[in-house]
Order: structure tokens, then sequence, then C-alpha cells
């Protein structure tokens, strides 16, 4: 039986990245996963909202876990910054009746649920990089990568603070590492997996952004890797969209397709390649597909 | 006993060394040994050239950060031992900390750090003459700067910050959380005036929100939860120019329009000016529709509720 799951696409996936979610869409039903829509569910500040109005971002965030308590399922996320934003809030919550007393409280002054503190929030990669989500990938992959070279590229976010997020040392991940190999691909190793991308700040700073993003662009480029995954549509912004620009700043080429983790996995999978919808990638992904044989 | 080898950073410019290269040392220890401990025997034992900064060897001075195996910790706080099981290697690898020039060994140069630190007003600045007696504050007041008072100035975070790698100039999480410490006593009467400070560039809004020094602060201090904590205070006291300060207020305002992100405001907002500069990007997302063609925006289920939260809940910043 499908697993259920509160589906939290995020801002990002939903709007900018759609090619994110609709290949997330596509593969759910060969990882026996079920995606239920949250129609109430807002955007979750994105750490802007609470460096703004830190009150209103916990509100705003546990609001979303009450719609998915009420729907009884945990929620999945295909987000980094999404993932920290509501995890934390679960946390602080979770930690702190009165504090929970205090939002329920506002809540239930504007109409909403309150939440009981019940829900766990879990990205994909988390999901999936399991025993079980393995051994489920390594069945269910025909196709396989064809040992194609690819650059696990984890950002900060699901990583940190690991008080919060927790689910591997953040120093030396390995669930992208342990999936590129389920799947058939071969793992370019660099100092700057774990590095930021620098999205947060592109709009605001935008050249500190780029020297950032330039760091794991030209570590995965060094260590011979024929694209990067990422489990986060903000560094896929950073390191896609921008990459010309942090070319073009840098004086570099690094010439690098950048893979949203569904994509991947779909590749491998067989999913049919225009689901994926690559035609809105900055950077051609031509070479991999030809690589896979997709 | 335990036995390991240390491979540590050497540079030493005034003996006519001009490049950098690591040493290796092998030390028997006991089974309980600090980072710290197996240095100092090294210096003791093996090579006095060695140059290690240290004091309290207790936690407390904040002197003897260094990276082990990439990861900055305090020296004295770590065991030897500990840190080969959680890298699962036998060497450890000993450097001096991160985005400072090296001095020497395994000392680096603080100078600038220290000067941001003075750059923050890291001191209370009360308003009219010093009363008869002490300032008395709430018990509940000073919890609110409890964490980052704590701070013992060690520059872990700082070493390991991913903005100030790219931009040296970034004044940096440590000193922030010092800014903050003050900007939220409620003895200290310049809280707009530190606001207009900290904005500036270089300032808060530089922060890339890499959480790497919330990972490393060996104190608790989250000085990123700080520095969000001032941006939070900035839009307290309607210091909100700054092109990160619109990047936030985008989001607030995508959040009443409808309760998603409006991509397309997030982008002119932020930089009305700026911004031309980014046309051909921006055309370039367009295409790839990654941008919307018309202005719009995403509306979520029963958004009465969320209009009703953003002008209910109150901040208590």
């Amino acid at each position: 039986m499908a697993r259920q799951f509160a589906y939290y696409p995020g801002c990002v996936a939903e709007f900018s990245s759609k090619e994110l979610n609709a290949t997330t869409k596509a593969l759910a039903p060969l990882l026996d996963i079920e995606l239920l829509p949250m129609p109430q569910a807002t955007c979750c500040g994105a750490g802007d909202i609470a460096e703004a109005k830190p009150n209103l971002y916990l509100t705003l965030n546990v609001r979303i876990l009450s719609e998915a308590e009420e729907m009884g399922a945990d929620i999945l996320t295909i987000c980094n910054v999404c993932t920290l934003n509501l995890r934390r809030a679960n946390k602080m919550v979770k930690e702190d009746p009165r504090l929970l007393e205090q939002v329920n409280a506002d809540l239930v002054n504007a109409g909403a649920r309150p939440y009981q503190g019940t829900i766990d929030v879990t990205h994909l990669l988390w999901y999936l990089a399991t025993e079980e989500g393995l051994s489920l990938l390594e069945e269910r992959g025909p196709r396989g990568l064809n040992g194609l070279r690819v650059a696990p590229y984890y950002g900060c976010q699901l990583l940190r603070p690991s008080s919060v997020m927790g689910f591997e040392d953040p120093d030396r991940p390995q669930s992208l590492e342990r999936l590129i190999t389920a799947l058939g691909g071969e793992v370019a190793d660099y100092d700057g997996k774990t590095r930021c991308c620098g999205f947060p700040i592109i709009l605001a700073r935008e050249e500190v952004a780029l020297k950032e993003s330039h760091v794991a662009l030209s570590g995965a480029r060094d260590a011979g890797a024929q694209a990067m995954v990422t489990p986060c549509p903000l560094c896929h912004l950073a390191m896609d969209a921008y990459q010309r620009k942090t070319e073009q700043l840098m004086g570099e080429e690094y010439a690098m397709p950048v893979l949203h983790l569904p994509q991947l996995i779909g590749l491998a999978l067989g999913l049919p390649t225009q689901s994926m919808e690559f035609k809105r990638h900055f950077t051609p992904v031509d070479d991999v597909l030809e690589t896979v044989g997709a | 006993m335990a036995s390991t080898t240390f491979r540590v950073f050497r540079y030493q410019p005034d003996s006519g060394e001009s490049e950098s290269y690591h040493q290796d040392f092998r030390l028997d220890h006991e089974e309980k040994t600090t980072i710290l401990d197996a240095l100092l025997r090294i210096q003791n034992e093996q090579d006095g050239t060695l140059a290690v900064r240290y004091s309290c060897r207790s936690a407390i001075c904040g002197s003897c950060a260094c990276k082990v195996n990439g990861k900055t910790v305090l020296a004295c706080m770590t065991q030897v031992e500990e840190a080969k099981a959680e890298s699962g290697a036998d060497t450890l690898q000993v450097d001096p900390i991160g985005n400072f020039a090296p001095i020497k060994d395994l000392v680096v140069d603080m100078t600038p750090f220290w000067e941001k630190f003075k750059a923050v007003k890291p001191f209370l600045i009360p308003d009219g003459p010093a009363p008869d007696k002490e300032r008395l504050v709430p018990k509940a007041a000073m919890e609110k700067v409890a964490k980052e008072s704590a701070c013992i100035l060690c520059a872990a975070c700082y070493s390991e910050c991913n903005s100030l790698a790219a931009d040296p100039e970034f004044v940096g999480p440590a000193a922030f959380a010092w800014g903050y410490r003050f900007a939220a006593d409620e003895r200290d009467a310049q809280r707009k005036d530190r606001a207009k400070l900290y904005s500036g560039d270089h300032g808060i809004w530089d922060c890339t929100r890499c959480m790497f020094c919330n990972e490393r602060c060996p104190k608790g201090v989250d000085p990123r939860d700080a520095i969000e904590k001032l941006g939070a205070i900035a839009f307290q006291e309607k210091v909100t120019k700054d092109k990160g300060a619109r990047h936030a207020k985008a989001f607030l305002i995508s959040m009443r329009q409808g309760g998603k992100l409006n991509e397309q405001l997030v982008g002119g907002y932020t930089d009305p000016v700026g911004g031309v500069f980014n046309a051909p990007l921006a055309l370039r997302m367009l295409q790839k529709g990654k941008l919307p063609k018309s202005p719009l925006t995403h509306k979520v289920k029963d958004r009465d509720q969320v209009t009703k939260l953003i002008k209910n809940v109150k901040e208590t910043i």
C-alpha cells in the first residue's frame, strides 16, 4: 500500500521551478508514495518572514503543521528551506507547551485549527536514503544511471543546524552518495558539497552569493562530475539559472548540468524524459541524457 | 593507552619558511586526552617550535579554536578519541581556524575579528546620567539575551562563515551576537541606532544563512538566530531600506496578497534600481517559464485566517 504524505512542495517548486514539482508527482507512484495536496498551506517564509516577524513565522508554520495533522499524514518536502522552517517551528512548539498554547490561541482566534504536536516533517531524500528506500530504488531502477558521474550537492539547510535537522552527520553526509550508488551512478566527491549556494542573498547581495556558489560549482567540475544533483530548488536556481553569471564574474567555465533529486531518480527509473521538463533548465542536460540512455 | 598521528599545519615565515605544509607527529596518550593536551605534549616532547594559542584549558577563554579534520572546535573541549571515532580516521589533521591569515602554525591574526567586534559597540549605552544605584532588570528581560551573553569570542563561527569567505568585510556572526545582546537589553537606549549601524554594507543582510555558526558554536550561542532577531529589531524600528530588508518585506507582501510567494514581486521589490542590470537574466527566466509573464498572486484556501494572523500576531522581540 502506498505511504500517504501531506505534500508540501514549497513555493519555488510550485512556481519558478515547476519541473521539480512535476517530476516529483510523476515519480511518486513508482516509489509507492501518495502525495496529498495541502490547499490551506502558505509559504513557510523561507527564513525571510522569520527575520522580519519571528512570531508570525512561527504561527504560519504551525498552521501548516496543523493542516497536515488534520489530514492525518506526516509532511513530505522537496526543499531544504521549507524543511528547516517547518521542522524548526515544529521543534519549538513540541519542546515548549506554553509556546504551543500561545500559538494555538492565535490560530483559534483567526479561525484556524489548533495544533496538537503530532506531525513529523521529512524530506524526500531522507525518506529514500534508508535501507527500505534504497532497496526499493534498486528494485525499481531497471535502467540505472549507467555509471553517470554525479557530484552530490547538499547545500546548507537540510544538514544544519543538526539540532533541528538531525538525519545525518552534517559534516560527513552520505544520503546522496548512497542514493547515487544505488541508482547505478558514480559519486564525484569534493569539499564544497556542504557549502552554501548563496541563494538567500542572491537578490540583495548578488556578488557575495555568486562567489559562494562558485565554491561548489568549481569543486564539482574539478572532481570530474558530469552533473550535480541537489535536494533543494533554491540551490538549483543558484547553480543552474545563475551559473552563467557566476562564470562571468569568476572568469571560469563550469558547463555543469544541475539535476533536481527526483530527476536523477526519474532518469534511473526510466521516467519519460518529457515528464521531467529538462527544457526548463538553463544549462543543457543533453550529455547526461545520452550517458544514461534516456 | 591509545596512539594517534596528528597531521599539524606548519607555517613559520619568520624562520624563512614561506610555504605552509603539514607535519605528522605520532603520540602515545591516555584514552582521555584533549586535542589541546596532545598539542602541548607534542610541543613539549617533540618540537618546541610548534605555535599554539591557548590559555584557560576549560572552554572559557576562547583562545584555542582550531580545525580538526576540517571542523572548527575548541581544542580544549574536544577529546582525541571522540574526534577519531567521529571521522572514522586514525589520523587527525589539525589546521588553524579559517577566514583568517595565519601568523605562525596554528596561530592566526585576529585583528579583523576584534575590529569588527569593536565596530558593533559591544557595550551598554544607556540614556541619561548614571543612577545612584545599579539599574535593576527583571529576570525575564535578561533571559532574552542569555544565550548571546555566553559568547566567548573564540571565532569558531567566524572560521566557517560562508558569507565571510565570499565577503571578507562581512561583520560576521560573533560580533552580531554581541550586537543583539545589547540591542535587546532593555537598559540600552541605542536600539534604533544599532539597527541602522548593523544594517549597512557588510551588515546583517549579508548573512547567507549557511547555519555553520549555529552548528559550530561550542557555547550554544546560535549566532544566526541573533542575526535573525536583529532583522526583526530592524523591522520594528522601521530600518528597512537595505535590499536584504526589502527582500524580507516582499515575502510579507506576498503573504498578505495570497499566502504564497509572488516570485515576480520579490525580484523587482528587493532591488528596483540594480534590478535593471539583471534584465537579461530576467528575460531568460521568462523564456524558461521561471518567472510568470504577468503579475500574479497565489491564493491559499481559507486565506482570511492568514489575513487575521498577519493583523493579530504580536511580535515580542
